[in-house]
C-alpha cells in the first residue's frame, strides 16, 4: 500500500517513467510478435526441409524438369524409404502481393506423402484428396479464408488474373477438404493430385510444344524421406548418395536450406529485438532517475526508518520493491497495448495475406518478465544508495 | 525499562587535518525507569551522545552497555533489531512519514519486528493515551505541531521499548505545547516505567525530570539529582 503511495506521490514524474517503460514493452511486444510470427514461418520451413531431401534439375539446366522415372532410381538408393514426385504452380498468376512466406500456391502431390511430411496436416473440415480422383483440392486455412471457400464448394485454379490473355486456362477444383492453420507454408497452399498437377503443368508450356511433351513422364522435384526419424546428417548423407549415385538431377543438403532459413531468421529476430529492447532500455533509464529522485527526497524517511529498525536489507527491499512495480505496471500497460495492436492488425489483415503477429506464451513471459525485471535491476542502485545512508545524517538533512 | 551504562565513551570525527571530539570520555550509568535530561550549548555533544545510545552511531572507544548487553559486539542487524525492540525515537522535526495517515505512522516500526497480534490495538491504545483517537485518518500535515509530536510519541511507544530517546522534543512547539508533552512524558515514565532520556535546551523541561546531565565539550560537567544532591 505504502509502495503504491510512493509511486503515485509525484503523479506526473511517475506517469512520465511508467510511460518510458510502457512504450519500451509495446515496442517489444509488437517487434517480438512480428519475430515470432517470421520464426513460426521459419521453424515450419526447417520441420518441412529438414525432413526431406529435395532433389530437382541440375544446376545450368535449360528447364527445370526431370524424368518421373528418376523417382524409381532415387528409391533405390541406400537409406531412402520413400520419393515421390511434385509440382507447384502459383495459386494467382501475374499478381505481385507483398507477403511473409511463399504466397499461395498450387501443390501437386502425392497424398501418400502427408504421412511422411514433418509438418503434420490435419483437416479442420472434410478430408484428404482421393487417390485416384481427379478435380479435388484441399486447401490451407489462410487460401480458403481468402477466397472464403468450404468443403463442397469449387474454386478455379490458378485464379484467372484480371489482365489473362485469351489463351489462359483454369480448372475447376471441388473443395474437400480444410486444413487447420499450421502457421507456416502449408497455410497458403492448395493441394491436388499429381494428375492434375501433370495437367496444370501442361497449360503451363507454350501453345507449341505443348502436344509434343508428355507431362506425365516429367516432374518438377522430388522429395525423398529417409527412415522415419532421420537426422539432418542422415539426410545429407543421402543427398550425397543421390548425387554420387543418380545422374541428371542435383540433391541439395537438408543442411544447407535449414541453415539458411535460420540464419535469415536469427537476423530478422536479432534486428527487431535489438530495437524493442533500445526502447527499453531507454525505459529502464528513467526509472533509474525516478528512483535517485525518490531517495533524494526520501533521506530523512529512510533515516527515520532506520532509527525505527529497519535493516540495509529492508531499506533496500522497500525500493526495490517500488522499482519493481513501476516496471511491472509500465510491462503491463506496454503488454496490453501491444497485444490489442497485434490483435486489431491480424483481425483487420485482408484476406489472403498472412497475418503479421504471433502472440506466444514465450513473448509473454519474455515482454512481462523483462519490464518486471528492467525495473527491479533499475532500482538496485538506488536502493543501494538509499540503503547505504547514514542515519545520523538522513535524520537531520534538510 | 532499561538500564544504560556509557564506560568512557568517545565520538570523534575528523574534519580535514581536525579532530573533532563530540563525546570524550562520557560515564554515566542510567538506571531502570529514570527519567533524564542532557542539557548543554549547542556542540557540546547531546545529541552524539543521544545517537550513541540509540545505536546510531558508533563510539570511537569506551563502551555501551543496554541492559548488559555490550553493543560494540552487535553487528549492524542486531543493532536495528535492539533499535526495534528496545529504543524509541522522538525528534524535534517529528519525522512523520507524510504519505501515510496517523495510525499507519504509528503503526510504522511494528514494520521491522515480528508483528505481535495486537498491534493495531495497541496503536488505537497508544492513540487514546495521547489524545488522538478522532485523528486516526488524519494525515501529518493536518495536524498541529504539538499533535505531530504527540503521534512520534505513540509511534515511539509501539514496540513497547523500555528505553525512549527524545531530541529537543519540545523545540518546534509553543510553551503550552511543551508542557502537555512534559506531562505526556512523565506519565508514560510513571505508567510504563519506561527510562527516558531527553536531550533539552528547554530548563522548563529539564526542571522536570529526575536527573539532568550536563555535557560541555563533550564531556561531563555536572550531573544532578533535580531537587537532590548531585550524584558527580
Amino acid at each position: 500500500m505504502e509502495t503504491i503511495r510512493n509511486v503515485t506521490r509525484h503523479k506526473l514524474r511517475s506517469f512520465l517513467t511508467i510511460s518510458g517503460i510502457t512504450i519500451g514493452v509495446l515496442a517489444l511486444t509488437t517487434m517480438g510478435a512480428l519475430a515470432e510470427n517470421f520464426n513460426a514461418l521459419i521453424d515450419g520451413g526447417v520441420a518441412y526441409f529438414g525432413s526431406s531431401v529435395q532433389v530437382g534439375a541440375p544446376d545450368g539446366s535449360s528447364a527445370p524438369i526431370i524424368p518421373i522415372s528418376k523417382v524409381d532410381e532415387l528409391k533405390k538408393v541406400q537409406g531412402v524409404a520413400a520419393a515421390f514426385p511434385g509440382y507447384s504452380f502459383s495459386a494467382k498468376p501475374g499478381q505481385l502481393n507483398f507477403t511473409f512466406g511463399p504466397g499461395d500456391q498450387i501443390q501437386a502431390s502425392d497424398p501418400a506423402e502427408f504421412g511422411w511430411g514433418a509438418i503434420r496436416l490435419t483437416y479442420a473440415q472434410g478430408h484428404a484428396i482421393d487417390a485416384s480422383s481427379q478435380g479435388q483440392v484441399v486447401l490451407g486455412k489462410t487460401i480458403a479464408k481468402e477466397f472464403k471457400k468450404k468443403v463442397g464448394d469449387t474454386i478455379d485454379l490458378p485464379v484467372k488474373p484480371a489482365d489473362a490473355k485469351p489463351d489462359f486456362i483454369n480448372h475447376t477444383f471441388t473443395v474437400v477438404g480444410i486444413l487447420n492453420v499450421t502457421r507456416t507454408a502449408p497455410d497458403s497452399f492448395a493441394y491436388i493430385n499429381i494428375s492434375d498437377g501433370q495437367m496444370l503443368l501442361k497449360d503451363s508450356l507454350p501453345v507449341a510444344i505443348r502436344s509434343q511433351i508428355d507431362t506425365s513422364q516429367i516432374t518438377e522435384s522430388i522429395d525423398v524421406y529417409g527412415q522415419r526419424g532421420s537426422s539432418i546428417s542422415q539426410l545429407d548423407s543421402i543427398a550425397d548418395r543421390i548425387n554420387a549415385q543418380v545422374s541428371g538431377v542435383k540433391a541439395t543438403k537438408p543442411s544447407v536450406i535449414v541453415n539458411s532459413f535460420k540464419s535469415g531468421g536469427a537476423i530478422f529476430t536479432a534486428i527487431t529485438t535489438a530495437a524493442a529492447l533500445l526502447a527499453l532500455i531507454i525505459g529502464g533509464l528513467s526509472v533509474v532517475n525516478t528512483m535517485f529522485m525518490a531517495v533524494a527526497e526520501r533521506i530523512r524517511e529512510i533515516g527515520l526508518k532506520k532509527a525505527v529498525g529497519a535493516t540495509t536489507l529492508d531499506i533496500m527491499r522497500e525500493f526495490l520493491i517500488e522499482a519493481t512495480l513501476i516496471g511491472a505496471i509500465g510491462g503491463l500497460i506496454g503488454y496490453g497495448l501491444g497485444a490489442l495492436i497485434t490483435i486489431v492488425v491480424n483481425v483487420t489483415t485482408p484476406p489472403g495475406q498472412s497475418t503479421l503477429f504471433l502472440i506466444t506464451v514465450r513473448l509473454t513471459v519474455l515482454a512481462l518478465g523483462f519490464a518486471i525485471a528492467l525495473g527491479a535491476v533499475a532500482g538496485i542502485l538506488p536502493a543501494f544508495r538509499a540503503a547505504r545512508l547514514d542515519p545520523v545524517t538522513a535524520l537531520r538533512n534538510e | 525499562m532499561a538500564e544504560v551504562r556509557l564506560e568512557d565513551l568517545r565520538k570523534h570525527y575528523k574534519r580535514g587535518s581536525e579532530v573533532i571530539r563530540a563525546l570524550d570520555g562520557v560515564t554515566v550509568d542510567i538506571g531502570k525507569g529514570e527519567f533524564v535530561a542532557v542539557v548543554g550549548r549547542s556542540g557540546s555533544g547531546k545529541t552524539t551522545m543521544l545517537d550513541l545510545v540509540g545505536l546510531l552511531l558508533r563510539p570511537t572507544s569506551g563502551r555501551l552497555l543496554i541492559d548488559g548487553v555490550d553493543t560494540a559486539k552487535l553487528s549492524d542487524r542486531d543493532r536495528a533489531h535492539m533499535r526495534a525492540l528496545k529504543v524509541g525515537f522522538v525528534f524535534q522535526e517529528y519525522n512523520l512519514l507524510p504519505t501515510m495517515n496517523v495510525l499507519e505512522n504509528v503503526m510504522l516500526p511494528l514494520r521491522y519486528v515480528k508483528k505481535p497480534a495486537d498491534g493495531r490495538a495497541h496503536a488505537l491504545e497508544l492513540l487514546e493515551r495521547v489524545d488522538l483517537t478522532d485523528r486516526i485518518k488524519h494525515r501529518p500535515s493536518e495536524l498541529s505541531g504539538g499533535q505531530q509530536q504527540r503521534v512520534a510519541i505513540a509511534r515511539s511507544m509501539i514496540n513497547r521499548p523500555s528505553l525512549i530517546l527524545l531530541d529537543e522534543p519540545t523545540g518546534a512547539v509553543d510553551t503550552e505545547t511543551a508542557e502537555q508533552l512534559v506531562v505526556l512524558l512523565k506519565r508514560l515514565n510513571t505508567e510504563d516505567q519506561v527510562t527516558i532520556i531527553v536531550v533539552t535546551h528547554d530548563l522548563d523541561v529539564a526542571s522536570q525530570t529526575s536527573r539532568n546531565i550536563r555535557l560541555k565539550d563533550g564531556k561531563v560537567l555536572a550531573d544532578e539529582r533535580v531537587g537532590a544532591a548531585s550524584v558527580a
